[in-house]
């Protein structure tokens, strides 16, 4: 690498930063995800909608009804047996629970029918202990009676874990591969088909100086788009960076090599344009939805684990995490450290080794 | 010493259709092209024009044969050869979003060297475009603009391929002018061309190539005076065209 490495990379700096327009839509789609799941995660959980068909009207029923009323984990809405079937089927409700003739007295038993939908079974699994113990507390504060245990609920880690907390890490690698391999690989298929590089290479450039000098402007333009994402979810959206930044912009360097390195293998293999995009596709798609971006490796299907971890993607988006949502520094994840490190090896030689300038493949 | 020797020049690529086999792009060409002349190379597409420009570049791998640049071997030492040649490709196209005063400070700085791109666009006339980006240019002024960038490191020999090519009348005998004037200056010119008056009027020697073979090389009078059809109409007015057509065929090229 040379001196004139530098001018090259000087020079694309410029030409990138002056093409707005695509760096405004490379952040436009991860930012609207941000600002989407911000939204989201900051809601409240709606109320379960609880349907109630009361076939004996009286005091009791009225008291436990209005205590449930009372309980914001439901709404509650009263109905005759025919319509509040017709709601759980249609979706507006979640449950319909049924008051016996026989609920008149406290100190019999009485059986509570409860109607559900079974396309909502999922969901049921969560919703019943919450159900039964709400209606423990009912029968206590009816019959006036002490509960014999009460639980304080004391959170270990001091600080909520919300979906954001996890996606956003995810996000920012994800949003790394996209740039760099657009970066990279669509951007020599372009210059070749222009015959932009032939025009470069008939001076007495070396590919090296050219490789360097792009891999250099390219990497300085991923850590500014990073750095604008990752300043929205800080200052707007509260996500907490535990670890230090430091060691999450080492990584996000790392992982810049490594898929800019693929996009030039995939700009060597690519003759077109169209096929850049299909063979990026080809790349990016199975990354997306294999190294936990949007929800945890664990929850693949064990037999598709072991490959996904040893994606790059894997790598970059778990050690961003381990740092930014539990403070680890970069000697405590060595396993990913290792994976980056490697898969840096394995994309650099690829991408020198094959790289073609010479001839627009016929 | 002629600045430019070419023997036995080959390129072989796989015949479209039949990758397995080989065919000769360029087949056994040797040229001995003069240090100050305006050199042309005809013939119809597919002739092999490029291909031979391109290897004497760099640019193309050298199949078999040898060629030589003012003493330096291109097949050996291409990047001393880089160093003292100018290139306008066909292609002339550049970075989005850098000026040309930009971009010829660029091509500098690829040879290594701090070039006035103001000076430099004096050249080719284009000082008031200075801050313009490539796109904003018409035919002629691209062309011009491509040979400017090919003069960054005072190359000693020029290569233009096809440079009036899709030019309106005025632009071609503008770029001409350009071309005449780059050659009192002692530099060394090859063009290839389709235009019979370009070569007629702009080239000391030319080189008629078909099939990948050079078929004719003297001077524009000279091949008038040997090829051209008889019984001439007007026998002091044959063309080049008449030659080139007599050489090639009426065949339609693709």
């Amino acid at each position: 690498m040379s001196p004139l490495a530098f001018t090259i990379a000087h020079t694309l700096t410029k030409i990138f930063l002056r093409d707005r327009q695509t760096i405004i839509f490379s952040l436009l789609f991860p930012v609207i995800f941000m600002v989407v799941f911000g939204f989201v995660g900051n809601q409240d959980q709606d109320p379960i909608k609880l349907g109630i068909v009361n076939n004996a009207p009286g005091s009791l029923s009225d008291d436990f009804i209005e205590i449930l009323e009372t309980n914001p984990l439901f709404s509650v809405s009263e109905g005759d047996e025919t319509s509040m079937r017709q709601a759980l089927i249609s979706g507006r409700m979640t449950l319909v629970l049924t008051l016996p003739a026989e609920f008149q007295e406290t100190d019999s038993s009485v059986e509570l029918g409860l109607l559900v939908d079974a396309a909502q079974v999922q969901q049921l699994n969560l919703i019943m202990p919450v159900l039964e113990q709400s209606l423990l507390a009912v029968e206590r504060q009816l019959r006036n009676s002490e509960a014999l245990f009460t639980l304080t609920i004391e959170d270990v880690q001091s600080r909520s874990q919300r979906y954001l907390d996890f996606l956003i890490p995810g996000l920012l690698a994800f949003t790394l591969m996209q740039i760099s391999i657009a970066g990279s690989g669509f951007n020599i298929v372009e210059y070749r088909r222009k015959g932009i590089l032939k025009r470069l290479f008939v001076t007495p450039l070396q590919p090296g100086d050219f490789i360097s000098g792009i891999v250099m402007s390219r990497i300085i333009l991923c850590i500014m788009q990073i750095s604008v994402l990752l300043g929205i979810a800080v200052f707007f959206l509260d996500v907490i960076v535990l670890g230090s930044y430091l060691s999450l912009f080492v990584i996000i360097f790392l992982g810049a090599i490594i898929f800019l390195c693929i996009g030039f293998l995939l700009g060597s293999l690519a003759k077109t344009q169209q096929s850049i995009q299909a063979i990026g596709n080809l790349v990016i798609f199975p990354q997306i939805f294999l190294s936990g971006i949007f929800y945890p490796i664990e929850s693949l299907p064990n037999f598709m684990q072991p490959l996904a971890t040893v994606l790059p993607l894997s790598f970059v988006a778990n050690a961003l995490r381990e740092i930014a949502n539990n403070g680890a520094g970069l000697m405590e994840i060595p396993v990913d450290m290792v994976g980056i490190l490697v898969w840096v090896a394995i994309s650099f030689v690829a991408a020198t080794r094959f790289f073609v300038w010479k001839e627009v493949a016929a | 010493m002629p600045i430019i020797q070419v023997c036995k020049l080959v390129k072989r690529y796989p015949r479209p259709g039949n990758k397995a086999e080989l065919f000769e792009a360029v087949s056994d060409v040797s040229l001995q092209i003069e240090a100050g002349e305006i050199y042309g190379i005809l013939g119809p597409n597919g002739a092999g024009k490029t291909t031979t420009l391109e290897m004497l570049e760099g640019l193309t791998d050298i199949d078999g044969g040898e060629a030589y640049i003012d003493g330096h071997c291109v097949n050996s030492k291409p990047y001393d050869v880089k160093k003292i040649i100018g290139v306008q490709l066909q292609a002339n196209e550049y970075f989005d979003n850098l000026s040309l005063r930009e971009l010829i400070t660029l091509f500098g700085s690829l040879y290594r060297r701090q070039i006035d791109p103001l000076e430099m666009l004096s050249r080719v006339h284009l000082t008031e475009k200075a801050d313009a980006r490539p796109a904003s240019l018409s035919g002629g002024q691209k062309q011009r603009f491509s040979i400017a960038c090919a003069l960054v490191n005072d190359p000693k020999v020029l290569f233009l391929d096809e440079p009036t090519t899709g030019l309106d009348p005025q632009a071609k005998r503008n770029l001409w002018n350009l071309v005449r004037e780059l050659n009192r200056t002692g530099m060394t010119i090859v063009l290839t061309t389709h235009n019979m008056e370009e070569a007629e009027s702009l080239c000391q020697r030319i080189a008629i190539m078909d099939h990948g073979k050079v078929i004719a090389e003297d001077t524009p009078g000279r091949l008038i005076q040997q090829h051209a059809p008889e019984p001439p109409q007007a026998p002091l007015h044959g063309s080049l065209e008449d030659v080139f057509l007599v050489l090639t065929g009426h065949g339609l090229r693709d």
